[in-house]
């Protein structure tokens, strides 16, 4: 942590619920992006591999009064209230999750892991999972990996790594045109670019010109908490300090975000 | 240890001297036993349990780094050269061969041997990686050639000096090179080039300062070197 | 010397010693933690250079532009094209699991004769060369007999040179047996060119609307091009524009949408005339574009007038009297309004009237032609090859009557696969000798399953070019596979509701993984096993340079840009506009017998005592309910509220499925005239009371392990119901009952 080449950055997303249609094209290109595999049964959600997950809200109002929002979830990339203390990174006993300071991105390394689950039981967003099986690709479909991720193997834990490989990919490029940053559409995530509604915006949120931080406005003072009053993030009062903020004009679905106690709201979620 | 065992134990009527000179004896025994279970265990350490555990492949052509070098313009870059987008292209495809290549050009048994095998027939050599890293592994040639600017030899050593390629030999229990442990069984490195294992990278980027920004071990970040 | 256990010992110390100071220990261990992380059999994939092919998908009728990332020459992922006018850069998540069609197991790999007993799957594989011989044997038998009308063909595409290719072939070969798609697009065009007199694709300028008023369409449930719809709603939020979204359940639309109009279901068109009552009744239509532009807009007043009342229409759609005023004014009142119609992904066609009601409205606001409205676009009609000349064989075989029993309506003659197969149920003598079925799934697809199936059964010989083992491949004689879209050219033209001239150009990004052919280049070799008229009517030497001629000077950009679009091109004036005699806006439509509104209602099959509730499909973006099943990919979005393990779960009012003891996620019978299905039921707050839905897109019983055998098909429990007006389809749904199982 001594080394500062540069100004450590905070990746981060921005995702406007006001925008998300929950078609799942983020979930589809995530797993086409990371070589998630899939079983014949999908429809047990928690053995179900999924990065990224669109999840169902509802005010929970009768007919015709009811309202649905879809709320997309990769991992929430934790900060913790001090640098690095994730929920997951401080429970893992094989250094298998490590929290890395210059980007702010939680990672997970699969041949590290030894499937304890630790970080399964200490994650508050169910953004991890684990491999019950070995996974197999059927048909032909192992000659559509992905090179740039390391398919996962049974026994280990897998989660959303912000396509880390992506920035890995983007900074070659930089290196070879002599540039020892990145721009801010060059490392994008795959859930982002695939979009169809533009609801995903992602950058670093320590960076003043990027769009993440104008629209996400994170206080610095208040460990990120976003001061734009339609911007909230998933379990504030957790203080997880996570990287992922959500916009919403609808005040239940904000309430929603961080109920998580039965007797604080009406809302609920299937 | 219990004496009632001990086929030498003082029951009978030893002198005293011969029980000194008999333990004397045992003792000299004991060590000789001793050194040769030490020596035949080195041996086994250092000289069989290595022949054991490397097998060794041969490369389906023995490929004369010398006389390429001599060839080309642009040093190891000529074939192992970074794309536009900053990625690596590792050892050349059948087709960059084949622009000089397409008939036989010199006398060499290997070359015609290649010439017949793989490029009349439109197959890429399978070359054998000797520093293949685990799947795990993501290596920035950029980042080291263009950034840091280190020269090729650092890290491969003097391949590019060999007129034949070496044998490539095999760890019979991981799968990977010898290479990547080294030459030395021991594990010992004089040269920067000798071993390519996560610690010699971490001793480097520690020394070098590069991104010791992992929470868990103040030391590098997991992305930096893995994917 | 005594080697004594002593000694032993020692020797053993000595050797614990010496293995402690050699290497082998750590080594071994080292050696073995490396061991404990490779999996041999967990893949590695092989690295390579990144490069980007940029092609059109044709997984569905959207032609959005994809940009395939290939790490050598192989694809690894499909992203959408920034620099595409269709897409711009977004992706669908069908288009996102395009590569899991490629690879997957349920590909026909090489041509197949079935064996066994029909859909038994026992299939001997044979070489082209025998596939085609054996088939151009039988269909010269055909001709030799005097009888080339018993060649039948079903197609789900009917725009393009393949389409074209096709029906060539049928015209050649002497049938009039060619049956394209009918889906809402169909009715929606055939609306538009009895109402204005023009051919061709209808577009929606819905990026610059101002008030997007859909009847029921799915804008973001897979209607028209997706992404392009996609983006075009979620910007509306900075352009300051409305969607209503008129559905009987909230769809995903109806849930992001400004405001959800809930109506009872298939009483769109009974809406938008109760609409066009009160716009009429307070004159808030476009006064220039009726009084110059429009005909028989006093017959259309008139029965708007008298039958059309807000109450009338409350009465039948469950919309109150003010919200239809309310949406009238707002809609009349607004910029650019534009009414969309075709329910859900806009696959199932309606009745003719309820597309004329919509596109009547639209025209009552003089929203044709018009920035942000209904685009009437010219016909870019590239394919321009002479007519095939017929020997006499050919000629008598296509004055045989059509075995759909369609007539020739000068405005529409419907040729739809489920007129075919209900004719034939009635009349068996009908059945055609060889049935070619190209790029569809009329054993999924079509209402009444079973009753296709046994039809379809009764055809002596059937010939599947599907890429894939399909519900109707399974069924076939013969099978003889087309390339998969990322294996071949093709020209995609006019992706469906886009407001340009558009021609997309889908090219082969990889080569063809197995031994499969061209469906274009198997018609003309057949055709050249023909012989006679049938081979000079197909010279082409293959699918490709048949491509390249019939695109001529296109071809060298479209190769280039991957598409060809005319951006001159500004949409025609009014006054310039009206091809019908009149020259006007035909508000009844031309050479109909009467206006067309008496038939805009169709109710619902089934008598409602005996089946109280009504059973509605829907479609959903997560499941393709089209000829093609779901990617693995997508099944596993799919949420446990729409299936759970195999068993399909059923959308139900809350308060209607207290009133029969329903409970959440327990089992149920649901039954309708059609048909009888064991379902989970969902309560739910966003359905109308009285109503049942089920997602389309599940029950496959063919293709792979990832799909088949999970839920139910709609098509199982809804029959046909035949518009009397245009002898379309227009089953929106049935009745049904439910009861705890």
């Amino acid at each position: 942590m001594k080394h500062v080449d540069s100004k450590a950055k905070k990746y981060g997303m921005v995702i406007d619920l006001d925008k998300c249609t929950g078609c799942g094209t983020c979930m589809v290109a995530c797993m086409a992006e990371n070589n998630v595999p899939f079983k014949k049964d999908e429809t047990d959600k928690r053995l179900s591999i999924t990065w990224m997950r669109v999840f169902k809200l509802t005010n929970g109002k009768p007919y015709p009064d009811n309202e649905i929002c879809y709320l997309p979830r990769p991992c929430q990339h934790c900060e913790g209230q001090h640098t690095g203390h994730s929920p997951c990174v401080s429970v893992c006993p094989a250094t298998a999750t490590d929290y890395d300071s210059e980007t702010g991105i939680v990672s997970q390394i699969y041949t590290r892991c030894f499937g304890c689950r630790y970080c399964m039981g200490a994650c508050p967003y169910h953004a991890r999972y684990f491999n019950w099986w070995d996974p197999v690709w059927p048909g032909e479909m192992e000659k559509y990996l992905n090179p740039d991720v390391s398919p996962r193997m049974r026994g280990v834990v897998e989660k959303c790594s912000f396509c880390y490989h992506r920035a890995q990919l983007a900074m070659e490029k930089a290196h070879v045109e002599g540039r020892k940053e990145l721009k801010e559409k060059e490392y994008q995530t795959a859930c982002t670019q695939a979009c169809p509604a533009g609801a995903i915006v992602f950058g670093d949120l320590n960076n003043p010109e990027h769009e993440v931080h104008q629209v996400a406005q994170p206080d610095p003072h208040h460990h990120g908490r976003p001061k734009n009053p339609n911007a909230f993030r998933l379990l504030e009062r957790l203080g997880t300090n996570t990287k992922v903020y959500y916009l919403s004009s609808r005040e239940w679905v904000r309430r929603a975000g961080d109920n998580y106690l039965d007797s604080e709201g009406s809302a609920s979620h299937e | 240890m219990s004496h009632s065992s001990d086929p030498v134990s003082p029951e009978g009527n030893e002198s005293p001297a011969a029980t000194s000179d008999t333990e004397s004896k045992d003792g000299a025994v004991i060590i000789l036993f001793f050194i040769i279970g030490l020596a035949a265990s080195m041996v086994v350490g250092w000289v069989v349990f290595p022949t054991l555990l490397y097998s060794k492949k041969y490369q389906p052509v023995s490929f004369n780094h010398t006389l390429h070098v001599k060839e080309v313009e642009n040093g190891c870059q000529s074939c192992h050269f970074l794309r536009k987008d900053g990625t690596f292209s590792g050892i050349p495809t059948l087709n960059s061969c084949k622009s000089c290549h397409e008939s036989v050009q010199g006398e060499t048994e290997e070359e015609a041997r290649f010439v017949s095998q793989y490029v009349d027939r439109n197959r890429e050599v399978p070359w054998l990686i000797y520093s293949r890293q685990p799947d795990c592994v993501f290596f920035s040639h950029a980042a080291h050639i263009v950034t840091a600017k280190m020269d090729c030899v650092t890290c491969h050593g003097h391949i590019g000096e060999s007129d034949r390629s070496p044998v490539y030999e095999v760890n019979r229990i991981t799968g990977y090179s010898r290479n990547i442990w080294g030459k030395s069984i021991a594990g010992i490195k004089h040269n920067s080039w000798d071993r390519m294992k996560m610690d010699d990278c971490s001793a480097c980027h520690v020394r070098e300062n590069v991104r010791q920004t992992s929470v868990q071990t103040e030391k590098g970040g997991c992305f930096v070197c893995h994917k | 010397m005594k080697v004594d256990r002593r000694s032993f010992l020692a020797f053993g110390v000595g050797g614990a010693a010496g293995t402690a100071l050699s290497p082998l220990p750590w080594k071994l261990t080292d050696d073995l933690s490396i061991w404990s992380q490779r999996w041999p059999w967990v893949p590695i994939p092989k690295d390579g250079e990144i490069r980007y092919e940029t092609s059109t998908c044709t997984l569905c009728p959207g032609g959005c532009g994809i940009a395939v990332r290939m790490i050598g020459e192989r694809p690894v992922k499909i992203e959408g094209r920034k620099d595409h006018p269709v897409n711009q850069g977004g992706v669908c998540l069908r288009g996102a699991a395009g590569l899991q069609y490629l690879y997957g197991p349920s590909r026909v790999r090489t041509p197949l004769k079935r064996v066994g007993k029909r859909g038994q799957g026992q299939w001997a594989r044979i070489s082209w060369e025998a596939a085609l011989s054996e088939l151009a044997g039988k269909l010269k038998a055909l001709r030799n007999d005097g009888h080339p009308e018993g060649l039948a063909c079903i197609t789900g595409k009917d725009r393009g040179t393949v389409a074209a290719l096709l029906k060539r072939f049928m015209t050649a070969f002497g049938t009039p047996n060619y049956f394209g798609p009918a889906t809402s697009t169909h009715a929606l065009e055939t609306a538009v060119r009895t109402m204005t007199g023009q051919e061709g694709p209808v577009g929606f300028d819905l990026e610059h609307s101002d008030l997007v008023l859909s009847f029921g369409s799915g804008l973001l449930d897979g209607w028209g091009s997706p992404v392009r719809v996609f983006k075009a709603v979620s910007h509306r939020i900075e352009r300051h524009a409305e969607v209503i979204q008129v559905d009987s359940r909230m769809s995903n639309t109806a849930a992001r949408a400004d405001r959800w109009i809930a109506i009872n279901p298939g009483t769109e068109g009974v809406l938008a005339l109760g609409m066009a009552h009160v716009i009429i009744a307070k004159s808030l239509y476009n006064q220039q574009f009726i009084n110059q532009f429009a005909a028989g807009f006093d017959a259309f007043k008139k029965i708007v007038m008298a039958d059309f009342t807000p109450d009338a229409v409350a009465g039948i759609t469950g919309a109150a009297p003010g919200v239809i005023a309310e949406l009238a004014e707002k809609f009349s009142q607004a910029k650019r309004p534009v009414a969309l119609c075709g329910r859900g992904r806009g696959m199932v066609p309606g009745a003719l009237s309820e597309s004329m009601a919509v596109v009547a409205l639209n025209a009552l606001v003089g929203g044709i032609n018009q920035d942000g409205g209904l685009r009437l676009l010219p016909d870019p009609a590239y394919i321009s090859w002479p007519e095939p000349v017929m020997d006499p064989v050919a000629l008598k075989g296509n004055q045989a009557p059509r075995l759909d029993g369609a007539g020739d309506h000068p405005v529409f003659s419907p040729a739809t696969p489920n007129r075919f197969f209900d004719q034939l149920r009635e009349n068996a003598a009908r059945t055609p000798a060889i049935l070619m079925v190209a790029e569809a799934n009329p054993l999924y697809t079509l209402r009444d399953t079973q009753a296709v199936e046994k039809t379809l059964k009764q055809i002596p010989y059937l010939v599947s070019f599907s890429s894939f083992m399909d519900e109707t491949a399974r069924q076939a004689d013969l099978i003889l596979p087309n390339h998969m879209f990322l294996e071949r050219f093709e020209d995609v033209p006019s992706p469906a509701g886009f407001s340009r001239p558009f021609i997309g150009l889908s090219r082969p990004v990889v080569a063809a993984s197995y031994n499969t052919r061209h469906i274009g280049d198997t018609l003309i070799d057949l055709a050249r096993r023909l012989k006679g008229s049938i081979a000079a009517a197909f010279r082409w030497t293959n699918y490709e340079t048949c491509l390249k001629e019939t695109l001529g000077r296109k071809w060298d950009g479209m190769l280039k840009n991957g598409y060809w679009m005319n951006t001159a091109a500004s949409p025609v004036s009014w006054n310039t506009l009206f091809k019908t005699r009149s020259g006007r806006f035909e508000f009844n439509g031309e050479d109909m017998a009467a206006p067309p509104w008496k038939s805009i209602h169709v109710a619902a099959a089934g008598d409602s005592s005996a089946f109280p509730l009504v059973f509605v499909p829907y479609d959903s973006i997560r499941l393709a309910s089209g000829s093609v099943g779901n990617a693995p990919f997508m099944t596993k979005t799919v949420p446990d509220t729409v299936l759970i393990k195999e068993e399909i779960v059923v959308e139900i009012n809350r308060e209607t499925a207290g009133r029969y003891h329903l409970a959440e996620g327990k089992k149920a019978t649901l039954a309708t005239p059609r048909g009888q299905v064991t379902v989970r039921v969902h309560l739910s707050d966003r359905i109308m009371p009285g109503l049942v839905a089920m997602p389309t897109g599940l029950g496959h019983t063919a293709y792979d392990d990832f799909l088949a055998g999970k839920g139910v098909n709609v098509n199982q429990l809804i029959g046909p119901a035949k518009d009397p007006l245009s002898g379309y389809d227009a089953a929106w749904g049935i009745r049904a009952k439910i009861t705890k199982a």
